[in-house]
């Protein structure tokens, strides 16, 4: 593998020329050495020399060629010897000998193994730079230590403006949670992913599969964070597109039978109505002529009877056409229907420019329900929620689950808007209720529905330090079991839906 | 909506009895309007449809025509418009359950006096009777 660097002319000369000045100067060193040693055997410190020369060499020399050298440096000991007047006996002149030899020997052994080291780092270093990820250490400060090539590419700065900036000032960084949060994850786990959004150098906005690995030193301190990104802003455009699609739909879908139900209900309560309010004016009428025509008036009162019957048999028949059918029971994980929620919510969130905070306690107990419904149920809050907020900064949704004191498992969604108008608050579950312009006012009257055929409860109270909370309680799996028997005695467990 | 109960309303001082056609497919509120003119001192008759009272005798002395929009067969409009085509045009008075604001200014167009969602107020129905008599007839 070679790395491909590319320099300038004249950093690439002047970088010549000190490589041969280094070459000289090393075989100088040797050659002095050896002069020094084959005069003066006696003195220990110019074999030593032969240490500097491998150490030198080791700049411009590698692997085999930095053997020859060393072996060389031997060489030449052996030669100084062999020339160089005898001092003292024999032995101690070979004893000498051989420990020079055996530190040469050795320092060479040392710098092999730290090139081989060195040239497994590059080689990594390389194979990084190769992939189309981007990947980026940095270390326990932020502080950005490596920067590959995928990168400098996605984010727009080289590996040099990148390394040593904090990164996420570098790339101002939108977290799916609190950092604090990511980072306890990461600490505990060693791991994390998600997904972030980055700004480019060019100032656009970047959506990433993100993956961080904890590095730790060997006595297990955390040294630095590798990370590696996925671009995938054309998949979550695509995925935004569809879900604000399907959101529509739904949402159509809801207004169309609402609404045609809406105007079956008027006109069959309004002809009644109609009917009863004409019938007083005239039974009024032949009551205050002189004298008083009963008769008339009779008849006239009959007919309100009649028509106020009719009125009652009306909301009968909305009851009838209110279809009742079964709910389907399945062992659900509240939190699943919670992020089922988020994930239709997620554009509508974003297009009213909220902030969604979610904190799931992550030890409940299961619940037995029906998902799509209790994804309705839900919904309709978060909607609700949203829309709240729409002319009320700063738009805070947060959506909590966890356990109540009698043991149901309870979600909840706080948000940040004007919170429930004491005037009205008695009313709001009412059907056909609502204070919005283009409001049907069936959403809570749903919800309430709903979570009550599941054993549960709707409630709604102030949440602090503003807005409105609404609270969904379900009894956990086995009270409800109870429930569904209890119920089962008088009649079948049933939930309105709306058919058109 | 605005109910109005036992308002009283000065009643038109005519020669004769004006003539008040109820057209209304839905019995109870056919027989209740007439019962409502009738107790303000007009005559009145009603007909369950636009094809019943274009086919009675009681077309030609006819003062004012209330009808019903939404009715089986040919709607309260289209009577209208059909008497009008014929040069036999009576003031009339739309009544619905299903108040529309296109078909209303298509009414209001075709020179339909009143167009009144149901249920109407007593003084709004009177007050465009009156008017629809006080302009409209000969006074024999
Ligand atoms: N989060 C909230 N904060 C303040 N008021 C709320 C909130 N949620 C509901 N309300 C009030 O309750 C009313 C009824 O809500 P509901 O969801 O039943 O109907 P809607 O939202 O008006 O219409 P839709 O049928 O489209 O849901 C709303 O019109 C609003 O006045
Ligand atoms: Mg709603």
């Amino acid at each position: 593998m070679k790395l491909a660097t590319v320099q300038s002319a004249p950093a690439a000369s002047r970088r010549n020329r000190s490589a041969v000045l280094l070459r000289i100067a090393t075989a100088a060193i040797a050659a002095g050495a050896f002069i020094a040693d084959t005069i003066d055997p006696n003195d220990i410190s110019y074999p030593l020399l032969y240490v500097v020369v491998v150490l030198l060499a080791a700049r411009f020399c590698y692997g085999r060629n930095l053997v020859f050298v060393a072996a060389g440096c031997l060489a030449l000991l052996v030669l100084s010897y062999l020339i160089s007047p005898p001092i003292g006996p024999t032995e101690d002149a070979l004893l000498r000998m051989s420990i020079r030899g055996t530190v040469i020997a050795v320092t060479a052994y040392l710098v092999l193994q730290s090139q081989s080291a060195q040239a497994g780092e590059r080689e990594k270093a390389a194979l990084l730079d190769l992939t189309q990820d981007t990947i980026f250490v940095r270390n326990m400060d932020d502080v950005i230590t490596y920067w590959n090539r995928g990168a400098a590419e996605l984010y727009g700065w080289s590996a040099e403006e990148a390394v040593g900036r904090v990164t996420h000032d570098l790339l101002k960084t939108r977290f799916p949670a609190p950092l604090t949060a990511i980072n306890a994850e990461l600490h505990s786990l060693g791991r994390w992913d998600g997904e972030l959004v980055y700004t480019k150098r060019n100032g656009s906005e970047v959506a990433v599969a993100s993956r961080w690995a904890l590095q730790r030193d060997r006595q297990g301190n955390p040294t630095s964070v590798l990370e590696t990104n996925n671009d995938i802003t054309e998949r979550k455009r695509a995925e935004n597109a569809l879900q604000l699609a399907q959101a529509e739909l739904a949402h159509v879908a809801r207004m169309s039978t609402l609404g045609e139900l809406a105007a079956s209900i008027a006109h069959e309560i309004n002809q009644p109505l109609a009917a009863i309010v004409n019938g007083a004016g005239a039974g009024l009428r032949w009551l205050d002529r002189q004298p008083p025509d009963l008769d008339e008036a009779r008849q006239m009162l009959t007919r309100i009877l009649k028509d106020g019957n009719r009125a009652a048999d009306v909301i009968g028949r909305i009851r009838a056409l209110v279809r009742k059918s079964p709910v389907k029971m399945d062992r659900l994980a509240i939190n699943d229907v919670v992020l089922d929620v988020i994930a239709l919510a997620r554009s509508d969130i974003e297009r009213n420019r909220a902030v969604l905070r979610t904190r799931l306690a992550d030890d409940l107990p299961p619940i037995q329900g029906d998902r799509v419904q209790l994804q309705q149920a839900l919904l309709n809050l978060v909607v609700n929620a949203i829309e709240a907020m729409r002319d009320h900064e700063p738009r805070e949704l947060l959506i909590t689950s966890g356990n109540d004191e009698a043991q149901n498992v309870v979600v909840t969604v706080h948000d940040s808007g004007p919170g429930l108008d004491p005037e009205t608050v008695g009313r709001i579950f009412q059907s056909f209720f609502t204070t919005k312009a283009d409001g049907m006012g069936m959403g809570l009257s749903i919800c309430r529905s709903i979570v009550e055929a599941h054993g549960g409860q709707l409630s709604a109270r102030p949440n602090e330090p503003r807005g409105a909370r609404f609270e969904i309680a379900l009894p956990r799996e086995q009270a409800q079991a109870r429930h569904a028997a209890d119920t089962s005695k008088a009649a079948a467990l049933t939930i309105p839906s709306y058919n058109a | 909506m605005r109910v109005a109960i036992g308002a009283r309303l000065r009643v038109p001082k005519l020669k004769r009895k004006a003539v008040i056609a109820v057209v209304d497919d839905d019995e109870s509120v056919r027989e209740t309007t007439k019962g409502l003119i009738r107790s303000v001192g007009f005559s009145a008759e009603a007909f369950g449809s636009a094809e019943d009272f274009l086919a009675s005798h009681h077309l030609g002395r006819t003062d004012c025509l209330i009808a019903d929009v939404n009715m089986p067969g040919m709607s309260g409009l289209d009577l209208h418009e059909r008497l009008a085509g014929a040069g036999k045009t009576i003031p009339t008075i739309l009544i619905t359950a299903y108040p529309n604001e296109r078909i209303r200014m298509r009414a209001l167009n075709a020179g339909v006096r009143c167009y009144l969602p149901k249920p109407f107020a007593e003084g709004d129905l009177l007050g465009c009777l009156r008017a629809a008599l006080g302009n409209g007839t000969s006074s024999c």
